[in-house]
């Protein structure tokens, strides 16, 4: 038989982002520090008829990207996303693209792929049978997994997984799990998703979306907002990371995953299926619970969901719930559906590494007396001996999932 | 030495009908069973291809609730009932699966239900959508569903890799056994073919125009769309036998490459990284290539894929014969998870007919697939399955 746990220690070396914040780290981490929501009107489709009109658009990339990739005018916008994350997260490593010689893969998460580009097909194929095929290339969710494989050189593992907003979160724990077992020596993981009409339709139909920003764990809260973007990390060995004389951004030191089984679209009130991911994910790291300093919350500011969240973390860290910091990072970027894992995973990654956990607008949104939250709101929370936290994802379908990420010199003191 | 998995229980349905039964027949008599698609709607074009292996209707039977069968989507009945036979075969409750994980694998998803969401979206607005579609529109809701059916509380996870899908599920679920985060699990795929996704295939040049898709011959001009779901139950050694209960096949090793030579709807021409792949995942299994006793191959009838296949294998075996390959998409059709019973059924050692439509070997790559006379017992099969846009997967399956 082949393959067990493995038991090398995994390095973030590298981060890639793009959102609505803004293209690249940098631009994502100053608008997560200053709470400033990308949260706002947008241009990607016409939205007049929709229910609601907000949503976190990432705007025009950097006019060089267009030169530097090959075949940028035919990639779909998820793929564009995609491959600016991972560009910049393997640069970030300091490893050099192609990643050919390398032994690497792709373990990707996505939601709905090129789906605003089969819209666009469909509406003109519907009319008259018109329509470019080619712009149905990219319409598989593995489409900006495959992509950016292409564009990497990457001849190793490519999967992607498509477990709606849990998707990016579990390509990281099956990337984590590729690079621990030594089924490759390079994981560049992430996710990346696109707003498209679908998607928006569907969950304003489920009336599941807010009319203004998100308000995660706030009283009053009324559902989600849309984001869209990619996020990207490279995992490799710590070892190698170092004898390389690269300083590894984050230890990825477990992943878990669970399953509700209660209902399609609805948590399990109980946060039971939730509480499993997380405990789990922390058994996979060998730290306590007590070691966590910090909850990145999947928050996406549905009154089930955050309910849910809330019995979850209740069970996990017992009276420290109420006390441990939350960091609601959809409350600024909206929810990235597939991506929303990894680009969280980015976000507490860049707050492991600052030392500060960024906030939520506080603004017009109080505490909700149910969920009695020690939610980050209004200013950056100084954390300078912040040592471990853990990200959640809660999906349709019940689909659950939890990362811990420590700072490395932690575990190797 | 780590913990064998086992594949205990095998679940399939798709143009052969609900049951592994029903595919071993269709196998060993070398027929694929194709339907006319429906044309109605004006996608195709007046010269497309017509047929397409489709589950028959009325098959759900003892399967579905009528509940269940009024409420979800097609891929997600089609995932249910091949899930509910594979446990029934493995001698699971089919309920209280604490811990057990559920992975699934789709190229295309509920394409029905996102077909008549965007029509309500465009053509009446989008406050028309209906929410009960769209929650099952979602490729990770067959996943969903299997899990709430039979409460399986590990991880839920939904492949989509095209035509390597299949096989990466299996591996990921495998994985889940071997790293001890579910005690057993349950695998496969399912896909829908729609008279929408029929067309735009044949749109693409993909799909053959013929009454059979003919994999490794020289006149093969395209696949056999296909429709259906195939799920495996996985078990521990040890599981397996604290209950008592008997396996169909052990997995041996499993692997994926990468060919980043292909264009995205296409093939390329990668054959060393996946010959690497490849050699990879029999290393993995302990095997040297002239170990394997049978190849059942993913070959389609693809012009570029199975001349990449046959380019593949060759390089793996270098100058030594190649093991008999069979081709079962012929019969199955491309999706829904096929050639993944396929294989099983022949590591159990079900017989195998001929490639339906293989007649003229294609000098160019060397294959003649197994001609339906009678194979030993095989000790190894390797399973293989290359798909259009650079993925590749394999499985090496042997005796429990």
């Amino acid at each position: 038989m082949q393959r067990d746990r493995g038991s090398r220690v995994v390095a973030v070396s590298g981060v890639g982002a793009v959102c609505g914040l803004g293209w690249g780290v940098d631009a994502v981490w100053k608008g997560l520090r200053a709470g400033r929501a990308g949260i706002g009107p947008f241009r990607r489709f016409d939205h007049a008829r929709h229910r609601t009109h907000l949503a976190a658009e990432a705007g025009a990339p950097p006019p060089e990207l267009a030169r530097a990739i090959p075949g940028w005018g035919r990639l779909s916008i998820a793929d564009r996303f995609a491959l600016f994350a991972s560009r910049e997260a393997v640069e970030r490593a300091g490893l050099s693209i192609p990643l050919g010689e390398e032994d690497a893969g792709v373990y990707f998460g996505s939601s709905t792929g090129g789906m605003f580009e089969s819209e666009l097909f469909f509406e003109e194929f519907l009319r008259d049978r018109g329509g470019r095929l080619s712009s149905l290339a990219s319409q598989q969710v593995n489409g900006p997994g495959d992509a950016v494989a292409r564009h990497l050189g990457v001849t190793g593992p490519v999967e992607t997984l498509s477990s709606a907003c849990a998707s990016g979160a579990l390509a990281l724990g099956a990337a984590l799990e590729a690079v621990r077992s030594g089924e490759v020596e390079v994981a560049i993981a992430g996710g990346s998703d696109s707003l498209c009409q679908l998607t928006y339709a569907g969950f304003n139909a489920l009336r599941s979306v807010d009319e203004v920003p998100c308000r995660p764990f706030r009283a009053g809260r009324a559902g989600m907002s849309f984001g869209e973007g990619a996020a990207v990390l490279v995992l490799e060995p710590l070892e190698r990371v170092l004898a390389r004389g690269a300083e590894p951004l984050a230890v990825l030191a477990g992943a878990g995953a669970s399953c509700d089984a209660h209902h399609m679209t609805a948590p399990d009130p109980s946060g039971k299926g939730a509480a499993a991911a997380l405990s789990a994910a922390l058994a996979d790291s060998g730290l306590p619970a007590e070691a966590i300093d910090f909850v990145n919350v999947h928050g996406t500011g549905t009154p089930l969901n955050d309910a849910a969240e809330w019995q979850a973390l209740r069970q996990v860290f017992g009276e420290r719930a109420a006390e441990l910091p939350l960091v609601a990072t959809k409350a600024l970027v909206g929810h990235l559906l597939g991506c929303s894992g990894s680009l969280e995973a980015v976000a507490t990654i860049l707050c492991l590494r600052h030392g500060e956990l960024h906030p939520a607008p506080g603004a017009g949104a109080g505490a909700d007396p149910e969920l009695p939250v020690s939610l980050v709101v209004d200013e950056p929370l100084p954390l300078p001996g912040v040592r471990a936290a853990v990200s959640t994802s809660l999906a349709f379908g019940g689909s659950n999932a939890a990362l811990v990420f420590s700072r490395w010199m932690d575990r190797t003191a | 030495m780590k913990e064998p998995v086992l594949l205990t229980g095998l679940g399939t349905i798709g143009a052969w009908g609900p049951g592994s039964d029903r595919l071993a027949e269709a196998l060993a008599r070398g027929e694929a069973p194709t339907a006319e698609v429906d044309r109605a709607a004006g996608y195709h074009l007046p010269e497309g291809a017509a047929r397409a292996g489709l589950v028959p209707p009325g098959q759900f039977g003892c399967w579905l609730s009528s509940g269940e069968s009024r409420r979800m989507s097609p891929p997600s009945k089609l995932a249910l009932a091949a899930s509910r036979m594979a446990m029934r075969c493995a001698g699971w409750s089919g309920t209280g699966e604490e811990g057990t994980a559920v992975v699934i694998s789709t190229a295309f998803g509920p394409s029905t239900n996102t077909e008549i969401l965007l029509k309500q979206i465009l053509n009446e607005g989008p406050e028309a959508a209906s929410p009960t579609l769209f929650t099952e529109s979602v490729a990770n809701a067959p996943a969903a569903q299997i899990a709430i059916a039979c409460q399986a509380t590990g991880p839920s996870l939904t492949v989509s890799q095209r035509e390597a899908g299949p096989l990466i599920a299996l591996g990921r679920a495998a994985g889940e056994l071997t790293t001890g985060r579910s005690p057993r699990a349950l695998a496969g795929a399912v896909d829908e073919m729609t008279p929408l996704l029929h067309a735009l295939l044949d749109r693409f040049g993909a799909l053959t125009r013929e009454e059979v898709a003919r994999p490794f011959d020289r006149r093969r001009s395209g696949f056999l769309a296909g429709e259906g779901a195939t799920v495996v139950t996985l078990e521990t050694a040890t599981g397996l036998k604290e209950r008592g209960g008997r396996a169909l096949a052990r997995l041996l090793a499993w692997g994926n490459a990468f060919d980043p030579t292909a264009p995205p709807t296409g093939w390329g021409t990668g054959v060393e990284a996946l010959a690497r792949g490849l050699r990879k995942t029999l290393s993995r299994a302990g095997l040297r290539p002239e170990d394997v006793d049978l190849v059942v191959s993913g070959a389609s009838g693809s012009r570029g894929g199975d001349r990449l296949e046959a380019r593949v294998l060759r390089s793996v075996w270098g100058d030594s014969p190649l093991p008999p390959v069979t081709a079962p998409k012929a019969v199955t059709g491309e999706y829904g998870g096929g050639v993944l019973g396929a294989a099983v059924l022949a590591a159990a050692g079900s017989p195998l007919g001929a490639t339906p439509g293989f007649a003229e070997p294609d000098p160019e790559l060397g294959i003649a697939p197994h001609d339906g006379s009678p194979l030993p017992l095989p000790a190894t099969v390797l399973v293989t399955s290359l798909a259009a846009g650079g993925a590749a997967a394999w499985a090496v399956l042997g005796r429990p």
